[in-house]
């Protein structure tokens, strides 16, 4: 990010900004090559054999392990298997999961949708929580409202989110029975919506079936409100030291002495210049979460991403495990690219560089 | 579903008639011979395939479990056997349809018999227990007549033909499919099923959940009472102990005995116990490894381990012990596994120890795989504690499963625990299986001159009696060698609904949907 030399005409500030996104997604390439070439060695380095695990029936010897070694191409050179691992990748196939026995694109495409809809919820309840603690706290810094705000975050990132999950699950299923069976995404009884983006509450708007709408969002309410509580205290705290900041600093003095109405000065003036910090480490937490969410996926049955890479990284299962981590290293690439542009619309001096 | 009242009813109804089974695992392969399959998918083919013959069951206290002495035919209405004991026919069901609807053909059979001895899958070494090998043995007699020969009068060449692996497919479909790299339709019947089974597959998502239909025109047993099948995954383990106790799913196992014990105290689910009889939880040593290529040092543990305190505190004492028997030399009878002579006596291990020139002790590591760290881990800390009393220091390591299994596929665990289950628990095939041969199902890696011969023969003995003393000898030779411990037969536990009847105990520990009904 830089200062904008000069401001530029309309539509070539556009086309501008189009360059800078191409060059940085170039830039990008090598980042991922490295971690395509880490993955596939770190991979290989791991103690395990997959080859013997799946080969794993009864009365299955040395020849089926190397059966299912040839199978999964592991009885040639590493070097040959990295040339045809990346030659693989230039035509899209990411190549077979022996865990459940489908290409890896396929299972990745399936899931994604499920984690990325079950992390941008959990997200956007997080900053809908967290913003305003974090306001009213650095409002009222050092009173009880700030102790409480900051009691309320250190229990949520105490708290690991598989025993916050169970807990909740076990309130709001077993005892009360307010939330739906916490398994998936929808309850398995009921009919799924076509298939448009893999976003269910956005595919059942689309068909505006709303009682399977309601259905959907009960479902994530339970898994989205356990991740939030765990991201809540980086943004709520991002937010109060980064408004303590802003409300203390000359132009916000100037607008009291003008007399601006509080609201005014807090919401348009103070909050709009806090923002940038909490924008930045958002990215950072939406990737963090689309990957480590590993634990609230498993308690609930969620089938998104993370918990298919877990299962497959116990199993040896190099296929999956490397398509997860590429693909997991471009959303990174993708949402940071995405905050540095949402940079300048926060704030109108920084653009993409 | 629809907006009218009677339609609330429908879908009541169809609810009582579906039944929802929930399971750590995943269906990952519709085709259970498949390099990789899970114990869930061998539990789905049996549903959705049929084989030309079946185990019957029998009553065992309250429960039912299978019984690998009664075979009875399910695609075959008859199966006669010659005198010899070598040819088999096999006649197939008259009026057996696949679920297209086109008729089974001794083609078909055929066809079949020859990819579970041919195929690259995990089927060929199986058939291979039973002395089935090659696609010449198998022979059309006639239009619905299929003939089987072996060499020589194998004890369990029919036995093979009831397991997972030895299914029965529609092979003009299977055939559309196959390429001239996959002759078999390997890769097309991971996804796809061309069976004539109980359950037609309706919808296959793997890794999320399977959803079977019933086969109303199936006549290879008693109509099942499920219309419909939900297999779902859920891989946490209280959730699947929540679902079913809060009545939302009606079936699920391998819950943690814990949650068991408290389930069946609260009482609002039905809990069926069955010791898993085909199965056995073991403690093994590398006999090959120094210092346990002594028979004195494993002596000296076998009188070393905690045995009572292990089996409450790994189980809750949830199973059935194979330990603490009060014979010395000669078993009883020719069962298998049975308890062994095994007690705990400090005093006899460290006699033991002494004479075999270890009077100090020695260090070794205990390895336990991840996946049954549930149990294996308070198994070991007993162990270490135990075996420190007689100067054994033992480093407990925990180790991934993936990277369990290649060090024992490697033996390269000195001392470690496990659990197997044998398809077929015929004594002679256990011997033959965990106690012969340089593989991987060796665990101890043993190798006893008499035993290697006993399993030879015994495999063909048609005389009950020589049979019975083959296998009772076999028996005292591992009491006397111990060249690993049997410690305990785990409870097979299925935690289901309370009106749901019928649940039995197979060979392949998952439940058969067929056997169950909501009353």
């Amino acid at each position: 990010m830089s200062d904008a030399a000069q401001p530029a005409p309309r539509g070539g500030k556009w086309g501008a900004v189009g360059r800078r996104v191409g060059v940085r997604l170039l830039s990008a390439v090598p980042a991922l090559f490295g971690v395509l070439i880490f993955t596939f060695l770190l991979m290989r380095v791991l103690p395990g054999d997959p080859a013997v695990f799946f080969a794993a029936g009864a009365n299955a010897g040395q020849a089926e392990i190397d059966m299912v070694r040839e199978q999964m191409g592991l009885d040639r050179p590493m070097h040959e298997q990295l040339v045809r691992y990346l030659w693989d990748i230039t035509r899209g196939n990411l190549g077979n999961s022996m865990t459940t026995g489908q290409p890896v694109r396929t299972d990745l495409i399936e899931r994604l949708p499920a984690s990325l809809e079950l992390t941008f919820s959990a997200l956007l309840l997080a900053l809908s929580l967290a913003l305003p603690l974090g306001i009213v706290a650095a409002l009222r810094p050092g009173t009880l409202v700030d102790h409480v705000v900051r009691f309320l975050c250190t229990l949520g990132v105490c708290v690991p989110t598989f025993v916050s999950g169970l807990l909740l699950i076990y309130v709001f299923y077993y005892l009360l029975a307010w939330a739906p069976d916490p398994t998936g995404r929808l309850d398995i009884f009921a009919a799924t919506p076509p298939e448009i983006t893999g976003f269910l509450l956005i595919d059942f708007a689309l068909v505006g079936d709303w009682e399977g709408w309601r259905a959907a969002a009960g479902q994530l309410i339970l898994p989205a409100s356990t991740m939030a509580l765990f991201v809540l205290a980086p943004l709520a705290r991002m937010t109060r030291a980064s408004m303590l900041a802003v409300l203390g600093s000359d132009f916000v003095r100037t607008a009291k002495s003008l007399g601006l109405s509080n609201w005014r000065i807090i919401v348009v003036y103070a909050l709009r210049n806090a923002l940038l910090p909490v924008l930045t480490i958002s990215g950072i937490v939406f990737s963090t979460m689309l990957g480590a969410n590993v634990l609230v996926e498993k308690v609930f049955s969620w089938p998104g991403v993370a918990s298919y890479a877990l299962d497959a990284l116990l199993a040896s299962d190099y296929a999956p495990v490397q398509g997860f981590v590429l693909l997991m290293a471009t959303i990174f690439v993708m949402v940071n690219l995405l905050i540095d542009i949402l940079y300048g619309v926060a704030d109108p001096r920084a653009s993409v560089a | 579903m629809g907006a009218t009242l009677p339609a609330g009813e429908a879908s009541a109804q169809t609810r009582a008639e579906t039944l929802r089974y929930v399971t750590g695992n995943t269906v990952n392969s519709l085709d259970p011979s498949v390099p990789g399959s899970t114990r869930e998918s061998f539990g789905l083919s049996m549903n959705v395939y049929d084989r030309l013959a079946a185990f019957g069951r029998k009553r065992l206290g309250d429960n039912w479990v299978f019984d690998h002495n009664d075979i009875r035919g399910e695609l075959a209405e008859r199966i006669d056997r010659s005198p010899d004991g070598r040819t088999f026919t096999f006649h197939i069901r008259q009026g057996a349809t696949w679920h297209d609807g086109t008729p089974v053909t001794a083609e078909d059979v055929k066809w079949s018999l020859d990819r579970a001895v041919s195929a690259r899958s995990l089927a060929p070494p199986q058939m291979s227990t039973g002395s089935i090998t090659s696609p010449e043995q198998f022979r059309i007699a006639g239009p619905r007549v299929v003939e089987m020969m072996v060499e020589r009068p194998d004890r369990l060449a029919l036995s093979n033909m009831c397991v997972p692996y030895a299914i029965m497919i529609n092979s003009t479909l299977a055939k559309r499919h196959a390429t001239t790299d996959d002759p078999w339709a390997l890769n097309w019947l991971k996804d796809n099923s061309a069976a004539g089974g109980a359950y037609i597959v309706e919808q296959h998502r793997p890794g999320t959940q399977t959803i079977l239909r019933r086969n109303d025109n199936w006549r290879g047993g008693e109509q099942p009472g499920f219309r419909r099948v939900i297999v779902q995954t859920v891989p946490e383990v209280a959730t699947r102990a929540n679902l079913v106790e809060r009545g939302d799913a009606d079936l699920s196992i391998d819950l943690q005995p814990s949650d068991v014990a408290a389930l069946a105290q609260r009482g609002r689910v039905k809990v069926v116990s069955v010791p898993q009889t085909n199965g056995f939880t073991h403690i093994s040593m590398n006999n090959t490894m120094a210092p346990f290529d002594d028979v004195k040092v494993r002596q000296a543990i076998a009188a070393a381990l905690p045995y009572q305190d292990m089996f409450q505190a790994a189980l809750f004492s949830r199973g059935r012990a194979l330990f603490g028997a009060d014979w010395t030399t000669t078993p009883p009878n020719s069962d298998f596994p049975q308890p062994m002579p095994l007690h705990t006596n400090l005093e006899r291990a460290r006699e033991l120890l002494r004479e075999s020139g270890h009077p100090n002790g020695f260090s070794t590591t205990f390895t336990i795989g991840t996946g049954v760290s549930a149990w294996a881990e308070p198994m070991a800390a007993l162990i270490k504690e135990s075996l420190a009393r007689i100067n054994i220091n033992v480093d407990i390591r925990k180790l991934p499963d993936a990277q369990f299994n290649t060090g024992q596929a490697e033996r390269t665990l000195p001392f470690y625990t496990e659990a197997g289950t044998a398809w077929l628990p015929a004594p002679d095939y256990f011997f033959r299986l965990y106690f012969t041969r340089p593989q991987r199902w060796n665990f101890a890696s043993f190798n006893n001159e008499e035993i290697n011969a006993l399993t030879r023969e015994a495999q063909f003995e048609t005389d009950a009696a020589r049979y019975d003393a083959a296998c009772k000898r076999m028996i005292e030779i591992l009491a006397a060698e111990v060249p690993l411990i049997l410690a305990w037969q785990p409870l097979h536990e299925a935690v289901m609904a309370r009106n749901i009847e019928g649940y039995t105990y197979w060979f392949y520990r998952q439940a058969d949907f067929r056997d169950l009904k909501r009353v």
